[in-house]
């Protein structure tokens, strides 16, 4: 395993536009997963030249679904709640990509070297950075390839050691 | 949200037991369209403006970003651009009284609460939690008439209001071919958080709020652009005879925070019920304590 974002990044990865709606962009987390055979949990969104424009996370799809007045009606035991969860998901489905896509965005390299791209993620408390080359989308590197590709080279370092 | 776990009433409580940690901040020079995202987002309305060196600035609301729309500001205008500053601060130990008199007297709807050695920024105190709080502090007090209720007249209570005694007795309607303009002109002029759009047989169709009007602005659309195509459809309505706790379950299952009333008719709205009104209603009908003298 090389030293750059190029040797740790996912070069098959699936987008979303900001047109589509979240029960669409659900859709694609789920093929994402199969064609990768990783748990996905963020999309890159595009627009369509191909320019990435945001990122979608799991994380803002929870947000979405939360109910606005949850913190009225978590001690309202005498409510029928049964339901809530259906209707909350059916809500946030219309929504689209693009109402709630991050767009402040940050992304490296192939060249980048891995100890800056662990830099980043620690800093900026992100666990997945689009790998940008001459302005087109060619990767994405997950913080568990990132573990991953380490802990091998400690696993190296360790035997060296004995 | 602090766990509620004893019976007392309100006297003495304290802001930092109200207050939402959590708060939405963006930097001075993001733009309008990404404060709406975030707002949309996290279900707020308004965030707080940071300059440079984390100092806040200014708080900018849906309002706010309802009349950029209406002045035609582009959405990649800087956010200093239109805040409102500086922000309002208390302290977490400042008496919940004393913020919410803070609050009437600048007819702000929520203050900042600054903590520690260096006064940052460590929660945000809101109206709509203070409201949900006391909800939560009352349904749980014997003193309460909820509870005298239930035990005096052997009463499920939530069976005893109606929704007219609770609503705000007041809605005005506007065309489903008015402008965007015009709405958003309407709910400036009477403070509305939202209003009904109705056909030419003034049959309601539709509502359009202040959170459709941003979601428009994000979306491009001209504000010449009939109201019909942003409403939200069909208007979520109740008769005002209907069972309070009935209502507010329509209203949670819609993630909404207002419900227009009508009477005999579903076309003939005759007021507007919010979750405010409702916890304000509930949470004030004990008189031996705060709750019942907080004014929304």
């Amino acid at each position: 395993m090389g030293e750059f974002a190029k040797d740790v990044m996912e070069p098959r990865f699936l987008t979303v536009t900001p047109e589509q709606t979240i029960t669409a962009a659900v859709q694609v987390f789920r093929q994402a997963a199969e064609a990768t055979g990783e748990r996905v949990f963020g999309l890159m969104v595009t627009d369509h030249q191909g320019k990435l424009v945001g990122m979608l996370s799991m994380y803002d799809i929870f947000l979405l679904i939360r109910p606005k007045h949850i913190h009225i009606w978590g001690e309202m035991s005498d409510l029928e709640l049964s339901g809530i969860i259906d209707a909350a998901c059916h809500q946030a489905g219309k929504m689209l990509v693009g109402d709630i896509m991050t767009t402040d965005l940050i992304t490296i390299t192939p060249d980048t070297h891995l100890l800056h791209v662990l830099d980043i993620m620690i800093k900026k408390h992100v666990r997945r950075i689009p790998v940008i080359d001459a302005g087109q989308v060619v990767g994405i590197v997950y913080i568990s390839r990132v573990f991953n590709s380490l802990l091998e080279k400690l696993t190296g370092a360790a035997a060296a050691c004995r | 949200m602090p766990i509620i776990d004893h019976l007392q009433v309100l006297k003495g409580l304290t802001v930092q037991e109200a207050m939402r940690r959590q708060v939405i901040r963006l930097d001075q020079n993001a733009f309008l369209d990404q404060a709406i995202r975030a707002m949309t987002k996290f279900k707020v309305n308004a965030l707080l403006v940071m300059g440079q060196d984390q100092a806040a600035l200014g708080v900018v609301s849906k309002t706010d970003l309802m009349t950029a729309y209406y002045g035609g500001l582009p959405l990649q205008t800087p956010l200093e651009s239109i805040m409102v500053g500086p922000p309002l601060f208390c302290q977490p130990q400042d008496s919940l009284d004393v913020a919410l008199d803070q609050m009437r007297e600048f007819r702000v709807h929520r203050l900042y609460v600054r903590g520690g050695e260096n006064e940052a920024v460590i929660g945000v105190l809101a109206f709509p939690d203070i409201v949900g709080m006391l909800y939560r502090f009352c349904y749980r007090c014997d003193r309460s008439l909820l509870q005298r209720r239930e035990r005096q007249d052997d009463l499920n209570w939530d069976e005893s209001f109606l929704v007219r005694e609770v609503m705000t007795p007041e809605v005005t309607v506007f065309s489903e071919t008015d402008s965007l303009f015009d709405v958003m002109g309407g709910l400036a002029e009477f403070k509305f958080g939202a209003v009904p759009l109705a056909d030419s047989s003034g049959q309601p169709t539709g509502v359009v709020s202040k959170s459709d009007l941003v979601m428009a602005y994000l979306h491009g659309l001209d504000p010449e652009t009939e109201a019909k195509l942003v409403m939200s459809s069909p208007v979520v309505v109740c008769d005002q005879e209907e069972l309070l706790l009935t209502v507010i379950k329509r209203l949670i299952f819609a993630d909404l925070h207002r419900i227009f009333v009508y009477k005999d008719r579903p076309q003939d709205l005759v007021g507007v019920l919010s979750l405010s009104d409702a916890a304000r209603f509930r949470s004030g009908s004990c008189r031996a304590c705060l709750v019942s003298r907080i004014k929304i």
